[in-house]
This record gives C-alpha cells, structure tokens and sequence, in this order.
C-alpha cells in the first residue's frame, strides 16, 4: 500500500531540534547526554560517552541513527579486538581468485564504540585515526566513511580492571565528553512504566542525513562575536597552570568549545553564539582534555570539581 | 794712594754701620758665627698643607739665648707652630728654630733669609748675618671627589633653599591679596554649620537611565556594553554573569525583554545589530516607564 502523500511530503525543511524532540521521546531524562548527542551531529564530532552500565547509552546512539535514517554500527570493543575487526580486512575470494575488500563496522553514519578503554592501543589507534581522517586504508586501497559519521565512545568509570586508558592526545579527538547520570526516582519510575512491556520502537527518519550534512553547512555560518570567541579562548588558557591540574587544554579546546556553540546556538535557532553557550558548553569540551593532579586520585578530590572552578573563575563578557 | 784706600775703607764702614739700622752698637754681643742656614723641608706644597721651616745658627760661644735672631717674615703664611731648641756642645751652641706653617693661597713664595745682628769677634765690627733665602711653591689644592661631590650638594641645597623661600614669599603675598579681597563678615558670629547634601543613592533604574541615555546618543559598543551591564546589575545580575543568570534572578517579564534585546544587540551578527538595538532601546524604555 503506498503511503500518504503526507507522510512522505515535508513542505518545511528538518530541523535539529526534531532530533532531539524523537530522542527525547524515547529516552527518558539524560537531557545533557542526548543534547551533547545533537549538538555532535551537527557540528560533526565525536563524544565520549562516560556512564555506569545501564542508563540507556547505546539506546540513546541507535536512536540518533534512526532519527536521522542513517545506518548504525556497534562494536563492543574487548582485549582481543584487532584493528581489521573494525576497519575491516581483505579476504581471498576462492571463486573469483581475487582478494575481495569486507569494509568494517566502522563504515556506518553512527558508530557505538562500547567500552572503547578495554581494547588494546593498536585498535583504539585506528578507530581514532579514522575519527581524524574520516577515512581509512585497507590494503592497497583508501575508502572514505560515510558522511555524517559520528562516533559515540562509551567508558564504564567502575571496571578500571583489564582496561587500557586512553592517552590524553587521543581523548582530545572526542569533540565533548559527556558524564550520563542515573536518572532521577521519577525518571527511573518513567523508565520502568515505559519499557516495562517492552523496548518501544524508535522515532526513525525524522530527518535525512542529506539535512544533517545542511545542518552542518548552516552552521558553519552561525555568527560568533569575537568577545564570545575570546571567552572560549580564555576558558581554554585557564586550564593551564590551574590548581590541582598537571597539564592543560590544547588549542584544540577552543576550536572544539566555538564549533559546539555554534551548534548550540543553530540547535537553538539562533543566528549567534553567546557566552552562555561558551560557559554551558565548556565542562564538557575540557573534563576529558585535563591532565589532573595525582593528589586529586590520592585526596580522593573530584575532577569536575576542578573544571566547575575554572569555568566559574573566568567571567562572562 | 795709600792715604786714599783708607778714606775709601773708612767710608765703607761708615756706609755699613749706616746700613745697620735699630741695634745700637752697645747692644751688640760679639759671636763667632760659624753657620747659619734655613731650609724648607718641602720645595712644593699645596694650598693647606703643613710644612717646616727651619732655621739654624751655630756660634763658638756658650749661649742659653739667642734673642739677636730674626726670623724672616712669613707673608700670607699663616703660622702654626714656633719651636726654638738650643743645645750647647764644646764646640759652641746651637739654635735650631723650626717654624711650622700653612700656606692660603697659591704661588711662588721666596722667604728672605733670616738673619742676626752681632759684633763680629772675629773682626771686631758690628756685622749683620743672612742665612740663604728659601723659596716654596704653593700649588692649589687638588679637588677631591668627595669634596667637589660636597661642594655640588651644598650649591644645590642652597639653591633649593633660596627658590623655597622665593615660592613661600609669592605664595604669602598671593594668600594676603587673597585674604584681603575676601569679604569680612558682617558679625563675629559664627556660621551655622550646614553638613553637605548627600547625594541621593542612585537606584538601578537611575543607572539603566543614564546608560541608556549614553548609548541614544553614541551606539558604541562601549555604551552598549555599559547598558547591558546596567540591565544585569538591576536583574541583580553580577559582573562577569551571563544572560541566564540574569534572567533567573528577576521575574520582571519588561526587564527580561530588556535583557534578551540586549545580548542580540551585543553578541549578534551586524546585519540584525540595528534591528536589535532599535529592539534593546525600546524594551529598555518600556522597562523605565
């Protein structure tokens, strides 16, 4: 049966703000996690997601792939993974007497890379130079991934046993890291009503990844004053020398701080970023990219601590 | 011609004795004078430093005094000291008389020798004895650095001192002009004391007012900025806050309107900044009333 004419038909274009609106009506709470998640697709980065086990990470990444009809991949990543388990590998085709090219799983719009720290350094390399890259070579040959490609990276904080930590070079290529929380009593309580009977099914093609690769476009164009552009900057440069940290922020942090407020404030149909934008943003885009103090491991001292002190000891313009 | 040699000896004498002027021949003792000398110990000196001259005598007699000898004359020398010491040996007496002096003034100084009046026992004639003359050059003091620094204070103390009692002498005349220009009061009556109006303490609203006013007339982003920080501070807003706080701290729906406009006008592209400021202007004006 041929389906309406109205549900095929979209007089206005897409906007994010659907995207969210379907996230949301799936996923109950975790409204930074799945902002964090918009805000990546449209600026075209990659987010750690850091959360104990259960609190609808991987839920939240399919649900973006299907809103945005695009293909998604999980990989569950563990000791014995090897780099062509992800990127993929050349087999030997018997009936043609060619080696034939088996792309990875890494060729999806919406990658989930679960537990990324129990994989060795080989295969987290290679995930994250395709992260770079955004294309990969197999062989003799080169392959660009899809675009958007966006990966979701997940860290379990409590089985530190038999993981491998990222280096803080590689941390840095995560455009945000996001902490997911337990929902709230109510939330949890939301939870269990609706999945009780069962996953629902997801919002899917909300949007076409055609409207995100625009909504990437559009904002690129999204204006950022240069007092704002200098708030992100001294964000940024407070890290370094800050109490209680070892090493701070690249300059890769201010890029990455300009480029999600710019998504925040297209996510926000607004034509400009402002310094709340900056602010809000700004424990997400440095948590992951500080180099802290051992006393803060010895202490028993919380890193976001340090980040909430630095952010609130730069003022706003 | 020997009768004519006498008369030329007998007129020479006479000369002499005519030469030697207060000491009367009665007055005379008759010495053997065997030496008399005077010397300088220092050839050169400089102005205000010490040096000796010493003058001596050695006669066969046995003398306790020699009051006959005159010292030579010391000019502009100024004397410090006058230490006569006789010795009396088989041989005769000694007197050594050392002057001790200081130049004050530069120059070649030539002392005429010193001398003694006595009757020569030898001949039997009065006879004046003339030690050598001495001759010191008195150089000028070299400065030393220490003192020409002291000098340069000591001009530059007094020129200061001279120009602050020149100012204080203007500063009285002008204050006596002044004070006799001045009005007397009527009665000695003292005035009642008024304290001074205190200004009236200037209300948020007063502020956004005036930054208003500032940024009517000059849109600069100074103004604009001054204006929105006043629209913060009477949200109660802190410096260095951003709109959210803001806007979470007043329920005031004019003053939020206000605020909105104000961060379009202040973080917005240009092409929507006239649009924006005209909004920011009007809010804040419906904000006032």
């Amino acid at each position: 049966m041929t389906p309406p004419l109205a549900a095929t038909y979209r007089a206005e274009p897409a906007r994010p703000r659907e995207v969210l609106d379907a996230l949301h009506a799936t996923i109950v709470g975790q409204d930074d996690v799945l902002q964090a998640l918009v805000l990546a697709l449209i600026a075209g980065g990659h987010v750690l997601l850091e959360g104990a086990p259960g609190v609808a990470k991987t839920l939240a990444c399919r649900a973006l792939a299907a809103a945005v009809a695009g293909t998604f991949r999980r990989v569950q990543f563990t000791p014995d993974l090897l780099p062509s388990d992800i990127v993929g590998t050349r087999i030997f085709d018997q009936k043609t007497g060619e080696f034939a090219t088996v792309l990875g799983p890494l060729f999806a719009n919406v990658v989930l890379a679960d537990e990324i720290n129990r994989a060795p350094a080989k295969v987290q390399s290679a995930l994250l130079e395709g992260m770079q890259e955004r294309r990969v070579t197999i062989g003799p040959q080169t392959h660009d991934l899809p675009a958007p490609f966006v990966v979701l990276a997940t860290m379990n904080p409590f089985d530190a046993e038999g993981t491998y930590a990222l280096p803080l070079a590689q941390l840095d290529r995560f455009l945000a890291k996001v902490v997911v929380q337990y929902p709230s009593r109510e939330e949890e309580r939301t939870i269990v009503d609706r999945f009780g009977a069962g996953e629902p099914p997801l919002r899917a093609n909300v949007a076409s990844l055609e409207d995100v690769l625009r909504w990437q476009r559009e904002a690129h164009g999204v204006h950022v004053d240069e007092k704002v552009r200098d708030y992100a900057i001294d964000l940024v440069r407070a890290t370094r020398g800050a109490e209680l940290v070892a090493h701070g922020a690249s300059p890769r942090a201010a890029l990455a701080l300009v480029q999600l407020a710019r998504a925040r404030a297209y996510l926000g149909d607004r034509a400009f970023a402002t310094p709340d934008d900056v602010r809000d943003l700004a424990p997400a885009v440095l948590r992951h990219r500080i180099s802290y103090d051992d006393r803060i491991a010895i202490a028993g001292g919380d890193p976001e601590d340090v980040v909430r002190r630095i952010v609130a000891s730069v003022p706003a313009p | 011609m020997a009768r004519a040699r006498r008369s030329l000896t007998a007129a020479l004498a006479a000369a002499l004795l005519a030469a030697i002027p207060a000491a009367p021949a009665w007055a005379l003792r008759a010495l053997h004078v065997d030496a008399l000398s005077m010397r300088a110990d220092r050839a050169q000196v400089a102005v205000g430093e010490a040096f000796h001259l010493a003058i001596h005598v050695h006669v066969r007699e046995k003398l306790s005094t020699l009051d006959e000898l005159v010292l030579p004359d010391v000019g502009t020398m100024q004397t410090l000291g006058d230490e006569r010491h006789v010795s009396v040996s088989p041989s005769g007496t000694d007197v050594v008389e050392t002057l001790t002096l200081e130049p004050t003034q530069s120059g070649t100084f030539t002392f005429a020798g010193a001398y003694l009046d006595a009757i020569d026992a030898r001949t039997g004639k009065p006879s004046r004895f003339s030690a050598n003359s001495v001759r010191v050059v008195v150089a000028q003091p070299a400065p030393r650095l220490g003192e020409a620094l002291w000098s340069a204070v000591r001009l530059l103390i007094t020129v200061l001192l001279w120009a602050l009692v020149v100012a204080a002498a203007i500063a009285a005349v002008i204050l006596l002009i002044r004070f006799r220009r001045r009005p007397r009061p009527i009665a000695d009556v003292a005035p009642p004391v008024v304290p001074a109006p205190r200004p009236a303490p200037r209300s948020p609203r007063d502020a956004v007012a005036e930054a208003l006013r500032a940024y009517r007339d000059s849109p600069a982003n100074g103004s604009l900025l001054r204006l929105r920080g006043a629209l913060f501070a009477a949200a109660g807003a802190s410096e260095g806050a951003t709109l959210s706080d803001a806007l979470a701290r007043t329920n005031d729906a004019a003053l939020r309107d206000a605020l909105v406009a104000a961060e379009h006008t202040a973080f917005g592209p240009s092409h929507i900044r006239d649009a924006s400021s005209d909004a920011l202007i009007r809010t804040t004006e419906g904000w006032l009333r």
